[in-house]
């Protein structure tokens, strides 16, 4: 039997451009804490993707980190649209090892470290907005999600 | 054949099951020799810093190393299965494994260990002893292992309290007072103090676990210092690893221990004596050692490899048996908002029961770990929603998380066994299924004790079955029988149609009540140490 198409979910080839993996980073830290990552963390984050994402990424998981690095603006949507559908899991592990970066670094303690003792009333108040914020983007997320990765 | 003069005793292993089993015997002014591969971690031992995980987060800039380690290894995406909570300082326990001892399964994913140590380099400690209920099916008795709980409790170091668990968990044993329970452990032991008498009418117990971590200082250790450092680091020694009665071994003339061995097989010679095959796993030789009995404690699977490869029992089935279990992601109601201490250990913060019928009758028992030092990321990992909106949610919620790890009670069937096959790899073969009454039995055990947890004001949030044998609780290949049948033991561990050949780890439980079988893996250890010791003797 020949194959005439590949199915969407097939391995493509990797690209691991040392580039693209380091805007990576830097947008990946602004989005993750609202920081710019030194240099070293950088450095970290590449090493981390040759090292623990070595499988090459689906078509789908691609499309989702071609239509990032073309508009970064889309991070948080797709971030959203990818977490909830579970179709391409890569943007999400790039962004889990970007968190794991952060939080084992003692710089960002502040913005990835527990936080106790706010009281019931701020803690609502704040899971609140977060909550919103995160239904916001999923519905949002989700409908990208599913035109990035038609295309 | 190798040279060395004829030893009392061969121990193979150097895990919790052959410390205890060798200290008997070396006590006695016996010659001991213990062979084991020996695997140590070189990397991360020496990298982790004396102090408070918050202290070590704030300023340690090299944290990165042991808490994702050097190959980030820490971050990983697959199933939460066995292994999956191993940290990397932790993760030198199962190295090599895969290589050295090769399974097959669809259904049963073991650790197993060849590091010094063996699995006890990374247990949870917890030591309940088992009841006389729980030895239901045991040639053995309780009065068998009493006096051999006190020894080794007095040598690992017990920590543990008189309370509601009490009737469950037995009488004490050279008990320390408790460790300090944490700010979340404490908020659900207040609400349980409320709710004792409608808990306690529903079978729901709570009291402090019993864990070989010390409170006290003892035997050269430090009592635990609240660091929340224990999954990564064994800072003042508090809590028990074997490595620390094999430092008190190796200070005996008449032990000594070789490393990096494999065994392979025994033999029982006309003289009496007998013949251990084990190879250099840094080479490609084999070697013979030589001794007046043989004591195998290499961890179930590890025994297991070697009886059936000495016997030329090839795919011969034996049984085994393991805790079916799950973790609980629960969320604590009676402590959100609330400020939290620093101070704690990472261990189990409390135990529960669920005894509906009593002590008399099998019951279930959980632990509850609050969730920090393992950081949130992982957290985040499996979490559906944006990592941004998670890592706020996670970093408000965290200080009122924890896990419930609840394990069953397991018995033999015939859809649960293993086999060597034949060839060169020596390959395990094991198949573990439970019945769909066994499974039913499970979901309606923690469907209760789910409607407990509600009462305490914690929510269920996510169920997670990690696998058979995740839990590191398996045992019962070569079960002790009083009757005189083939691949079994007699009551004092003793191969049955063997004269010198003794099995000293969980291979020989028959069944496995819901505790940790690790304290009572190690108090027959030294049962069967004293047995071997007489036979000696004599």
């Amino acid at each position: 039997m020949v194959a005439t198409s590949r199915p969407r979910t097939e391995p493509i080839a990797a690209s691991p451009d040392a580039v693209d993996l380091r805007r990576e980073a830097v947008w990946f830290a602004r989005y993750l804490i609202d920081a710019e990552p030194s240099e070293a963390l950088v450095e970290r984050y590449v090493r981390a993707n040759a090292k623990v994402l070595h499988e090459p990424p689906t078509t789908r998981d691609a499309a989702v980190l071609a239509f990032v690095h073309a508009h970064p603006w889309s991070l948080g949507w797709l971030d959203a649209g990818t977490a909830f559908t579970r179709g391409a899991p890569r943007l999400r592990q790039k962004l889990v090892v970007m968190m794991a970066i952060l939080e084992a670094t003692p710089d960002y303690i502040e913005q990835t470290a527990p936080v106790d003792g706010v009281g019931i009333p701020r803690l609502a108040w704040r899971l609140g907005v977060a909550g919103a914020r995160a239904t916001a983007k999923l519905a949002l997320g989700t409908a990208l999600a599913a035109v990035v990765v038609r295309r | 054949m190798s040279a060395d003069p004829v030893v009392d005793a061969i121990v193979v292993g150097s895990g919790p099951s052959a410390v205890n089993a060798a200290y008997p015997l070396v006590e006695a002014g016996l010659t001991v020799r213990m062979l084991d591969v020996g695997n140590r971690d070189t990397t991360y031992a020496g990298l982790i810093p004396d102090g408070p995980f918050s202290e070590l987060r704030r300023t340690d800039p090299d944290q990165h190393r042991y808490f994702l380690g050097d190959d980030l290894e820490g971050i990983g995406f697959g199933h939460t299965g066995a292994g999956a909570q191993l940290t990397p300082p932790r993760q030198y326990v199962c190295k090599d494994t895969d290589r050295l001892q090769p399974i097959t399964s669809q259904s049963f994913f073991p650790l197993q260990s060849l590091a010094e140590g063996g699995l006890g380099g990374a247990w949870g400690a917890g030591s309940p002893p088992f009841s006389a209920a729980d030895l239901a099916g045991f040639p053995i008795g309780l009065e068998d292992l009493q006096p051999h709980y006190e020894v080794v409790a007095d040598r690992i170091g017990i920590s543990g309290a008189r309370d509601d668990l009490m009737p469950f968990l037995g009488p004490t044993f050279a008990l320390q007072p408790p460790v300090d329970v944490d700010s979340n452990g404490e908020g659900i032991l207040r609400r349980y103090a409320i709710q004792r008498g409608a808990l306690n009418k529903a079978g729901l117990f709570l009291g402090h676990p019993r864990i070989a971590m010390l409170s006290r200082p003892h035997r050269g250790r430090l009592a635990n210092r609240s660091w929340d450092m224990d999954f990564w680091s064994d800072a003042g020694k508090s809590v028990y690893r074997p490595r620390w009665t094999l430092d008190e071994l190796k200070k005996f003339p008449n032990f000594s221990i070789v490393s990096r061995r494999l065994v392979r097989s025994f033999e029982e010679r006309a003289n009496g004596e007998v013949i251990v095959t084990a190879a250099n796993v840094d080479g490609s030789g084999t070697e013979q050692h030589r001794a007046r009995s043989l004591v195998l404690a290499a961890g179930t699977l590890g025994t297991t490899r070697i009886v059936l490869r000495s016997l030329n029992q090839l795919d011969r089935r034996v049984p085994i048996v393991c805790n079916p279990h799950s973790y609980a992601a629960l969320l604590n109601l009676n402590t959100l908002g609330d400020g939290v201490r620093d101070e704690r250990h990472s261990m189990a913060q409390f135990c529960l029961v669920h005894a509906p019928d009593g002590p008399a009758r099998p019951f279930t028992v959980g632990h509850f770990y609050s969730y920090r030092s393992l950081l949130l990321f992982r957290l985040i990992k499996d979490n559906p929603l944006p990592v941004r909106e998670s890592l706020t949610l996670m970093r408000h919620l965290s200080p009122s998380f924890g896990v419930l790890i609840l394990q069953h009670r397991d018995l033999p069937s015939p859809t649960k066994y293993c086999s060597l096959a034949g060839g060169d790899d020596d390959r395990l073969e094991i198949e573990y299924s439970l019945s769909a009454r066994e499974q039913q039995h499970n979901d309606a055990i923690e469907a209760d004790i789910a409607r407990g947890l509600r009462r305490l004001r914690c929510l269920k949030l996510r169920t997670m079955r990690p696998g058979h044998a995740a839990s590191v609780h398996y045992a019962g290949t070569l079960p002790m029988s009083a009757k005189d049948e083939e691949l079994t033991t007699d009551r004092t561990g003793r191969l049955h149609r063997t004269r010198r050949i003794y099995i000293a780890d969980g291979s020989v439980f028959p069944s496995l009540p819901s505790k940790g079988l690790t304290f009572t893996m190690m108090a027959n250890a030294d049962r069967i140490g004293c047995h071997v010791r007489s036979a000696l003797r004599a």
